[in-house]
């Protein structure tokens, strides 16, 4: 794999990271936010796959399923939560949840 | 015989297995048979006390001398620059033990009367709440009090000290659910804290002048004690001064524990314990460690005339002082309690007067006398419900007729009445001060007429008491009053169906003389009327206590200071030859008989007659009720000021230290809560966005 090559597949998880940012900082929806940060994590594997390619070995894609993994363990937690908060308050806006400071 | 000499540290030891046993085994399992190992303990001290006591008797041409060290104990230093005590000498302390005659009549009573005692508080304790804490301390105290007269040094002498002041403490504080038991506890203990600071400071002066400690040092090395080395003339300038001061501290510690003016406002509080406590240690025993103190090192204080011309004023101010106040006492205790604090005062005249075999005769003979008194009247405090109020009883000789006698026998010891063991003893003290070598002849002549007034006034006291109490119509306390908190501690729940019950109407039929507690007192009793012959008609105790080393120094001291020294108080053979009757006799024992008879006409014939001259004399009796207001003086000269300087502090500390202190911990608080108004307002998405910021700034800062 070319430096040119590396930078398409960087400048593409970029881009997947800024989407799943921007959409996690204008949505009230939980899911949707919800969402936003797992579209952030793809971005960040997908940077770690370029690097494993381009260095030529393994450690990218082994990293990656890791994060899978744990992504896969927290979204089912995370969804069981938002579940939960929807119950509560029949609406699933981030903002209902104010009171929740510390 | 020679067992004892052999393993002398099982007269300690015994007692604190006792202890150690009946404290950690007493609540769980040996329950209200706790006072047995104390029994065998101190029983066993006592046998092996008495065992060593014959062995010195009989051995008359070579007096018994011996120490015998259990192990180093401490070792410190042995620096050359001589900076502490002389070049060289470290300083070394024995846990070690030395005997000689002193020693031995002094074991005898502590351990004999304390074994009496202990197996009188078993009937008396029983049924009480935490019986086997009582009689842990016991073995505690008897533990302590004889490594105090044991002891072969300073240090041995004060680690006793404060281990009998600690178990005073605990034992006055033995019903700690009473306040009044509580303060008296914490009263005792600080009040002593005065005189053992000077006697500490006495210690550490004679390390610093002497080298040493130990009262005859190493005994395969001639001369190198304390106690000879003060006897000695070859003494630098330093020691000389030093010498100046010792007796002074030293004095300090037994003014305090022996309880002399004015330290001796601990003691009459101190009858808040138990009355078997009042009987050993506040009136048998620890009270008297200051006695045998003095004498034990009397080669540190002869030589210094003011030290003992202090030691006999205080001790006659005290005695005439305390007698006074007892004369208008109410309670059964405390008159006994000012009478001890009187007595006392009679001893430190004798020490005083440089007759300190005078002083330790009397200490024995009060011993016998004042545990049997304190002792009866526990007797009586038992039988009417802790009631100890003298003016709510009469004519309990048909209630408590054995009990009669025994306090009469007592009465007569403590009032000094022929024969009985207080008159001898007494008057050999009154002699010593009306012949003594020490004081010109007015003071010898004040000494004479304070005792001699004194000696009326516990005639007088002690026969108030007793006629109240037992002769007359009979009158019993109605109410049980908890007056003295020991009447609902379950007493009543003994001695039924006794021996020789005999019912009488108001008291049901309780016997309220159990055996436990009466053969006790007619081992005292027996005491208390024989005691007196210890040193009359033949100087018996005077000769076997004179082959003691110590006594032998003092006179060494004594002789060489004073010209015309009367060698037989100081247990010296005379070649003068001493009458049995002296002058001094026939007037005591009249004075006695006055004090006894005015006591007759006040408190017999016509009760009210008292209350009549009371009356006519406000002034007087408002005093002595007061008892010349001692402790309100204490309180507002000393107690109040401290408090308020503590209260000073305290706020002090507790706005300015602690204020500063908070003020730091308060700032990063407030920062804290300034900054969660701006940020932490609970938004998801504002947290995203300040984390981003975050973010950004790192990347910011890191790349350009």
């Amino acid at each position: 794999m070319t430096q040119l090559a590396l930078q398409q597949y960087l400048i593409v998880g970029a881009i997947m990271f800024a989407l799943g940012l921007i959409g996690f900082m204008t949505r009230r929806n939980l899911i949707v936010m919800f969402l936003s940060t797992e579209l952030m994590f793809q971005g960040v594997t997908v940077n770690l796959i370029a690097f494993g390619h381009y260095h030529n070995n393994l450690y990218g894609q082994a990293f990656t399923i890791f994060v899978l993994v744990v992504a896969a363990a927290e979204a089912s937690l995370a969804l069981g939560l938002v579940v939960l908060l929807f119950r509560t308050k029949n609406t699933l806006d981030a903002d209902a949840w104010r009171e929740l400071k510390g | 015989m020679d067992f004892a000499l052999q393993y002398p540290y099982l007269i300690p030891l015994l007692p604190l297995i006792g202890a150690i046993i009946a404290g950690f085994f007493g609540a769980r399992f040996l329950k209200g048979q706790s006072h047995w190992p104390i029994w065998l303990g101190v029983g066993a001290a006592a046998v092996l006390s008495l065992t060593l006591l014959v062995h010195a008797l009989g051995l008359h041409e070579e007096p018994l001398k011996f120490s015998y060290t259990w192990f180093q104990w401490i070792k410190l230093g042995g620096s050359a620059d001589g900076a502490l005590g002389q070049p060289g000498k470290s300083f070394l302390v024995n846990f070690g033990y030395y005997f000689d005659p002193l020693t031995s009549v002094m074991l005898a009573v502590v351990c004999g009367i304390g074994f009496f005692i202990t197996v009188f508080a078993a009937g008396y304790m029983k049924g009480e709440g935490g019986y086997y804490r009582f009689f842990a301390y016991l073995g505690l105290f008897i533990f302590m009090m004889t490594n105090l007269v044991m002891g072969e040094n300073l240090i041995m002498l004060y680690l006793g000290w404060e281990g009998v002041g600690l178990c005073s403490y605990l034992l006055i504080g033995y019903y700690y659910d009473k306040p009044a038991a509580r303060e008296a506890a914490k009263k005792a203990f600080l009040v002593n804290r005065i005189g053992d600071f000077g006697f500490a400071l006495g210690i550490m002066l004679c390390f610093s002048a002497f080298g040493t400690v130990s009262y005859f040092g190493d005994p395969a090395v001639a001369g190198d004690g304390l106690l000879e080395m003060a006897a000695a003339g070859n003494l630098t300038e330093y020691q000389t001064c030093a010498l100046t001061f010792i007796p002074f501290l030293l004095m300090v510690g037994a003014f305090g524990k022996s309880a002399q003016f004015p330290l001796y406002v601990w003691l009459p509080d101190a009858m808040e314990g138990p009355t078997p406590v009042s009987a050993l240690i506040h009136a048998a025993t620890m009270v008297t460690a200051g006695i045998y103190m003095i004498a034990r090192c009397g080669s540190l204080f002869v030589g210094n005339e003011a030290a003992m011309i202090t030691v006999a004023a205080v001790g006659a101010f005290t005695a005439i002082f305390a007698g006074f106040i007892a004369l208008r006492q109410f309670d059964l205790k405390k008159v006994f309690a000012y009478s001890t604090v009187s007595q006392l005062g009679f001893m430190f005249v004798g020490v005083g007067v440089l007759a300190p075999v005078a002083a330790v005769f009397h200490l024995v003979t009060h011993a016998f006398f004042k545990a049997l008194l304190f002792l009866s009247s526990g007797v009586v405090m038992h039988a009417m419900n802790g009631i100890l109020d003298l003016r709510q009883m009469s004519g309990l000789k048909e209630v408590l007729p054995k009990t009669r006698w025994l306090m009469l026998i007592g009465c007569l010891a403590l009032a000094g009445m022929v024969p009985f063991s207080g008159f001898f003893s007494k008057d050999e003290i009154i002699h010593a001060a009306e012949h003594g070598a020490l004081h010109g002849h007015i003071g010898r002549l004040i000494l004479t007429v304070v005792l001699l007034a004194t000696a009326f006034m516990t005639a007088y006291y002690t026969f108030r008491l007793y006629f109240r109490v037992f002769e007359g119509p009979l009158k019993v306390p109605e109410a049980p009053a908890d007056a003295h908190g020991h009447g609902g501690h379950g007493h009543d729940d003994h001695g039924h169906g006794g021996h020789d019950s005999h019912g009488h109407g108001d008291h049901g039929h309780h016997n309220h003389e159990p055996m436990i507690m009466i053969a006790p007192l007619a081992v005292l009793a027996v005491g208390a009327l024989l005691a007196g012959f210890l040193n009359w008609p033949v100087h018996g105790l005077g000769h076997f206590l004179g082959e003691s080393e110590s006594f032998k120094l003092a006179y060494k001291v004594a002789s060489a200071r004073f010209a015309e020294l009367d060698p037989v108080p100081m247990g010296q053979p005379s070649s003068e030859a001493h009458g049995l009757v002296n002058a001094v006799m026939v007037i005591s024992f009249v004075i006695a008989a006055l004090g006894i008879f005015t006591a007759y006409v006040f408190h017999l014939k016509d009760r009210a007659l008292a209350d009549r001259k009371a009356a006519g004399m406000p002034a007087v009796t408002s005093l002595l009720d007061g008892k010349f207001w001692v402790d309100e003086i204490f309180i507002a000269g000393i107690v109040e000021p401290l408090r308020m300087f503590g209260k000073v502090l305290w706020n002090i500390d507790k706005y300015l230290v602690d204020g500063i202190v908070a003020a730091v911990g308060w700032t990063p608080q407030l920062g804290g809560w300034v900054l969660k108004l701006g940020v932490q307002r609970g938004s998801l998405q504002g947290y995203a966005a300040a984390m981003l910021f975050g973010v950004v700034v790192i990347l910011v800062l890191v790349f350009m």
